[in-house]
């Protein structure tokens, strides 16, 4: 099988992935009281992990366009009048997949799992920090409030990224994760 | 065959997709249909006459919109009324669709049998008895519950589709398409697993097959769904006897029914009501064995 | 009307807001719309001028109209955001004040300070956002997803000479879209099976946080692993049918650009141009001036 074909392939598939569940708000999963934890990053940590830092570039790309275009065309709130500026939506989405890459590379000599963990965690964390940076860089929220969000919407984020993350390239791989049978 | 009391019923059904937009497409338009206990039903029609959509009303995936839409029954559970509890609906009335081996999500089939009791609610070990009793009922040996889905057969994974569906005890089975795309040794232990299934008390089917073989050997009554209505119902027997209306929606008939009616057109004498294989077989027997003497 | 858990995944959103009636703006090429867009949002977003700002909005509204393409649901969802849109332009309002050495001061009320400046860094918010997304939507409105694929892959051709994976990117862009509606397609068949089996993903119900986790996941998990699987589907699909890379690849569909294409090229520059140079010349300031000479 042709590599290169395989990584335009896969990138294109999560790059509909995270679209589609921007569009359908499936990716939109309700927290406490109106905010909720989004998961349209994931596809790009999993593209870069499965095949690379450039994959996960060009996902992270698709993701940060279409979250322009959805703020710009269907705009629900507050979010998308600051995302219409491609600084915030597209720039710090670059980032996603590389970071992630980075990251599953460092920890995979100690381990396969923990290495999916670390780049759930991390390729979030990134999304979650570099776009809220923005967002105070261009002052259009005040730091204190930056701080509260990226812990209270970034965190549990992280962790549901990383169990995301661990789930399917773990299933993908058929690699086990705990025990050898169905725990019937 | 009939048994006590209707299992469902459904009264002037109308359903369109995509209601009130530029895009609305009518697929029900008017249907009356009736299932009672210890029946099996089969529904035949041609693409897009609305029999997925029909199913689909059968354990609440979809309901009818509001007054004027018509009523759906099930055990006694209107449809229509809001307050009524989905997932009884759901156990009830356990639907598998077309190709549900490529539904099959968990990495062990075990699991994935387990996925429904366990949305029930039930303890471990009852989950663990009824993923038993539904392996044992398609004839998968309970050792492969900790075989990996992915590696089944194409066969293998069917059954355990339908074992995930057996395994919540539901009273009425509505399968789609049951027997498409498995091969004719495949086909014959799962008409034996249905026929199995059906035996005991209180239960019905709905089949929905383009092989009307299938729906010859296991259906008490037929209905004939084109364009959103019904055509036509009666006994499996009354309903392939109607050849010409059958043709001229592109339904095909049982190869039996084929064989006898070119008998019957010869001249042969060939008892009312022959549908099935086996019964076909006889009376083509009885002709032979008359004929010696 | 009988509570209906809707299992149709219905795209609410998408380049298929399309509608066909052919105007000028329907039958300007693609690559042309594409650049015009890209320049329109980077100038919204820097541009300080609110005379440039505010003629780009009123020349996309005449676009919008004059293109027929009933955009009252643009309007509408513009209407919509303006609440957001005022409550974000009061923060500027109250907050751009404090970074600024010489305030020009209008209005205090205690520790609230309402300079000119901020009204204006206000006015720019509601400004900018307003002319990127009737820009979009008059963008989508005129042009299909073919259109736009079309665009893209002539659009980064030239770039192919200098080692950037033009070819490549177009192609992932392409499978992205096309992909979406078979996603569609398998999430629905999902749910609908899960749904049969009695799962309940508690979509549109209030649910505990963890326990609204655990029921989308036998959701989410079938929906990427299947997605894998079509990847490398498509993968030996296109290997089987001789897909060897970009190199030597021609195309059924060319573009072909016209004088119109080139005429509106041109304008539109002319008109983002003339935002850019209004901001970095302070247009505005002069403008104001005059008026209050004349007066």
């Amino acid at each position: 099988m042709d590599k290169k074909l395989r990584k335009i392939v896969i990138a294109g598939v999560m790059g509909g992935i995270s679209i589609f569940l921007g569009a359908t708000r499936l990716g939109f999963i309700p927290y406490f009281s109106g905010a909720s934890l989004t998961i349209m990053h994931v596809p790009v940590i999993i593209g870069a992990v499965l095949e690379g830092p450039i994959v996960g570039l060009a996902t992270g790309f698709i993701f940060g366009i279409f979250s322009l275009i959805q703020a710009a065309i269907a705009p629900t709130g507050p979010a998308d009048v600051w995302f219409v500026n491609p600084i915030v939506s597209i720039l710090p989405r670059l980032f996603i997949g590389p970071v992630a890459w980075l990251v599953y590379r460092a920890v995979r000599n100690f381990r396969e799992i923990p290495a999916f963990v670390g780049a759930g965690i991390a390729g979030s964390l990134t999304n979650t920090v570099l776009v809220l940076g923005v967002l105070g860089l261009y002052r259009y929220l005040p730091w204190k409030l930056i701080g509260t969000i990226a812990v209270a919407n970034g965190l549990p984020e992280a962790v549901l990224s990383a169990v995301l993350t661990t789930a399917v390239i773990a299933s993908w791989r058929r690699i086990e994760t705990r025990r050898g049978g169905s725990s019937v | 065959m009939a048994g006590s009391g209707v299992a469902i019923d459904v009264k002037r059904l109308f359903h369109a997709y995509f209601p009130g937009t530029a895009m609305e497409v009518p697929s029900l338009k008017g249907v009356d249909l009736r299932i009672e206990r210890e029946e099996t039903i089969g529904i035949i029609g041609p693409a897009g006459s609305g029999k997925s959509t029909l199913l689909q009303h059968m354990n609440g995936l979809i309901r009818p919109r509001g007054a004027g839409y018509g009523d759906v029954v099930v055990l006694g559970l209107n449809l229509s009324d809001p307050s009524i509890d989905m997932r009884t609906v759901r156990q009830k009335v356990a639907l598998l669709f077309q190709n549900p081996e490529d539904q099959l999500f968990e990495r062990y089939v075990g699991d994935d049998i387990a996925f429904g009791p366990r949305n029930l609610g039930l303890s471990k070990a009852e989950v663990r008895e009824r993923v038993q009793y539904a392996m044992d009922m398609v004839g998968l040996p309970f050792s492969f519950k900790d075989r990996i889905t992915e590696d089944l057969s194409g066969g293998e994974k069917r059954r355990a589709a339908l074992a995930g569906v057996l395994s919540m005890e539901p009273e009425v089975l509505v399968l789609d398409e049951p027997t498409a795309g498995i091969d004719p040794q495949g086909r014959r232990h799962l008409m034996e697993v249905l026929g199995k299934w059906l035996s005991r008390a209180g239960r019905s089917m709905v089949i929905v097959s383009h092989t009307m073989e299938d729906i010859a050997e296991l259906a008490d009554r037929v209905y004939v769904l084109v364009s959103g209505q019904v055509l036509l119902h009666g006994s499996t027997a009354e309903v392939f006897s109607s050849y010409g209306l059958l043709k001229k929606y592109g339904l095909g008939i049982p190869t039996a029914v084929e064989i006898t009616r070119f008998l019957k057109k010869e001249g042969f004498e060939i008892p009312p009501g022959v549908v099935r294989v086996k019964q076909a077989v006889q009376s083509i027997q009885g002709i032979l064995h008359g004929r010696k003497i | 009307m009988a509570g209906r858990s809707d299992f149709t995944v219905s795209i609410k959103l998408g380049i298929g807001q399309y509608v066909a009636t052919n105007s000028f703006f329907h039958r300007i090429d693609p690559r042309v719309k594409i650049v015009i867009g890209v320049l329109l949002i980077g100038a919204a977003v820097s541009g300080n001028s609110l005379l440039g700002l505010g003629l780009i909005f009123f020349l996309i509204w005449c676009g919008l109209l004059v293109s027929r393409v009933q955009a009252r649901l643009a309007f509408i969802t513009l209407g919509k955001m303006l609440p957001y849109l005022v409550f974000l332009a009061l923060i500027q309002i109250f907050t751009v004040p404090r970074f600024h050495e010489s305030p020009n001061v209008l209005w205090q009320w205690r520790i609230l300070i309402v300079t000119g400046q901020g009204l204006i860094s206000g006015s720019l918010l509601i400004l900018r956002f307003s002319v990127i997304m009737l820009g979009l939507s008059l963008f989508s409105y005129t042009t299909t997803t073919t259109q736009l694929l079309h665009g893209i892959e002539h659009l980064l051709r030239p770039l192919q000479r200098l080692r950037f994976p033009a070819h490549e990117l177009a192609l992932v862009v392409n499978i992205s879209l096309r992909f979406i509606p078979i996603l569609a397609e398998e999430a629905e068949k999902l749910m609908k099976a899960q749904a049969s089996r009695g799962a309940d993903f508690g979509i549109g119900r209030r649910m505990g946080f963890i326990k609204r986790m655990r029921r989308m996941f036998p959701l989410f998990i079938p929906l990427f692993v299947q997605s894998l699987k079509h990847a490398y589907r498509l993968v030996e699909a296109m290997e089987a049918r001789c897909y060897t890379g970009g190199r030597g690849r021609t195309n059924l569909i060319n573009l072909r650009a016209e004088r119109r294409d080139y005429i509106a090229l041109v304008v539109g520059i002319i008109i983002i141009g003339g935002l850019v140079t209004a901001g970095l010349f302070n247009i505005d300031a002069f403008v104001w001036r005059i008026f209050n000479t004349r007066v």
